[in-house]
């Protein structure tokens, strides 16, 4: 995988072209959503009944997995879904890179679904829900904070990995087979995309979830 | 495979900024379109199931108002039914009444027409049975039969009560007392004579009679003194015998 292009200089940052694509989805996502938002009605269209579709979807998802915060949860689970889906998504698209294919980038969501952890956990349990690292004994203290370090740079090299080598076989089989061959891998590369993403999403989730029903397993521990 | 700090803290802000835009823009937008969709099928399931209530309340109220219009139906047949029993029993009653009434009154009339009728039957039988005996007596009508019936006369006038003897004596009183002794066939001489000189005797004095021959009295006499008259024919005594059987009739 060859290094991500820098397109210009930020005074002292290097912006790369990852950078410049996830400006681009983000540009692409909001307009879209403004534009999709605009005028909702409460007859839905078909755009408005897909939009609809997919955020009870990820309402439903996140019911599941944590009852009664899922309004609370959505903004920042539904965006790792979406983005990451979209993301991964974009490699397929000639002379682009998908964004999760570089490791600073997948980094950069697992740190960031590392800090929500915490900041859901306390949030909702207060201080009281980092005793959760010292149960059921304050000797495990370390193996909880190695699983946190551990289970977030697996969570970022998972997905880093996955889309890297996906677009690394594509490539290969694209020089090796001619042109009509890496179809099928193409369609191999849209299922991984929405797996990962699906994956990373409901890992984030679950995370989340166990931080902010810590403090319920500790007491039902004691 | 390397790390770019720059774009590892890129992508965070990016990321953190897509946040806000897809919370923003997409997130809370449809969440306040569904919340607001449900709320309206809330009201209208709310509204539905009011409606519902009242509705059921209005049926309720309906079937009550039915049952309790069924009963008061059922008792006014009822009242109805009763009334008509009683008017027909009364109308049966008056209408056997009056064909009593009528059988009775038809009776009467029967039994009056009978009566009528036997009455004229007997009139008839009378008057057929006088004109036959006229007929008769007619036929009979004989000088015999008024020498017969001269003999009954002075049987008759020397039978005479005091009574009757004192009515010819004050008749023969009055002036001018035209004394008539008519008879069916011509008298003769003696028997002239002899009805005289009784007649005279009773009077006490000479009377001046008049003796007249009348076809019309069949056979025998009629002797005339002023107001009192003395029958001895068939004639009269028809009538008499008429005129009682008339009478005897008419009083049965």
């Amino acid at each position: 995988m060859e290094e991500a292009a820098v397109v210009f200089y930020a005074g002292p940052f290097a912006i790369t072209s990852i950078v410049i694509t996830t400006w681009g989805i983000i540009l692409l996502l909001g307009v879209f959503c403004w534009l999709a938002t605009r005028q909702l009605s409460l007859e839905p269209g078909p755009l408005q009944t897909m939009l609809e579709g997919i955020i009870l979807l990820i309402e439903e998802s996140i019911e599941a997995v944590s009852p009664g915060y899922s309004q609370q949860m959505m903004p920042f689970i539904g965006t790792l879904w979406i983005y990451i889906l979209i993301a991964n998504l974009v490699g397929i698209v000639p002379e682009l890179h998908s964004p999760t294919g570089n490791l600073s980038v997948t980094a950069g969501l697992a740190l960031l679904v590392f800090l929500s952890v915490h900041w859901f956990g306390i949030r909702n349990e207060g201080a009281g829900y980092l005793k959760h690292y010292l149960s059921p004994s304050p000797i495990l203290l370390p193996f909880h904070l190695i699983s946190e370090v551990t289970r977030t740079i697996a969570l970022a090299v998972r997905l880093f990995g996955n889309i890297m080598s996906l677009e690394l076989v594509a490539l290969l089989v694209l020089l090796v087979a001619g042109l009509l061959v890496p179809v099928p891998v193409l369609m191999l590369h849209i299922i991984e995309a929405l797996v990962q993403a699906y994956i990373f999403g409901m890992l984030a989730l679950i995370y989340v979830a166990g931080a902010m029903q810590s403090q319920q397993n500790v007491q039902g521990v004691s | 495979m390397t790390f770019d700090w720059t774009t590892f803290i890129l992508e965070i802000i990016n990321f953190l900024a897509l946040v806000w835009i897809l919370k923003h823009f997409l997130y809370q937008p449809i969440l306040d379109i569904i919340a607001r969709r449900r709320a309206g099928i809330e009201k209208t399931l709310t509204d539905a199931q009011q409606i519902k209530a009242e509705a059921d309340e209005l049926k309720q109220q309906h079937e009550k108002f039915l049952a309790e219009w069924e009963q008061e139906k059922e008792r006014a047949q009822a009242r109805l039914m009763a009334e008509l029993a009683a008017m027909r029993e009364n109308k049966l009653a008056e209408l056997n009444d009056k064909i009593n009434e009528e059988a009775e009154r038809r009776k009467v009339l029967d039994e009056r027409a009978k009566r009528e009728f036997e009455r004229r039957m007997e009139e008839q039988g009378i008057a057929q049975g006088i004109a036959f005996t006229t007929k008769l007596l007619f036929r009979l009508a004989s000088p015999e039969l008024e020498a017969a019936l001269y003999a009954l006369l002075l049987e008759d006038l020397h039978g005479l009560s005091k009574e009757n003897k004192r009515v010819i004596t004050e008749a023969t009183v009055v002036p001018e007392l035209q004394i008539k002794i008519q008879s069916a066939f011509p008298l003769d001489e003696n028997k002239q004579n002899e009805l005289t000189r009784y007649l005279s005797d009773v009077a006490g004095r000479m009377l001046p009679i008049e003796f007249q021959v009348n076809s019309d009295l069949i056979a025998g006499f009629q002797i005339v003194i002023g107001s009192w008259i003395l029958h001895a024919n068939l004639r009269d005594e028809l009538k008499f015998f008429s005129g009682s059987l008339q009478h005897a009739t008419a009083g049965s």
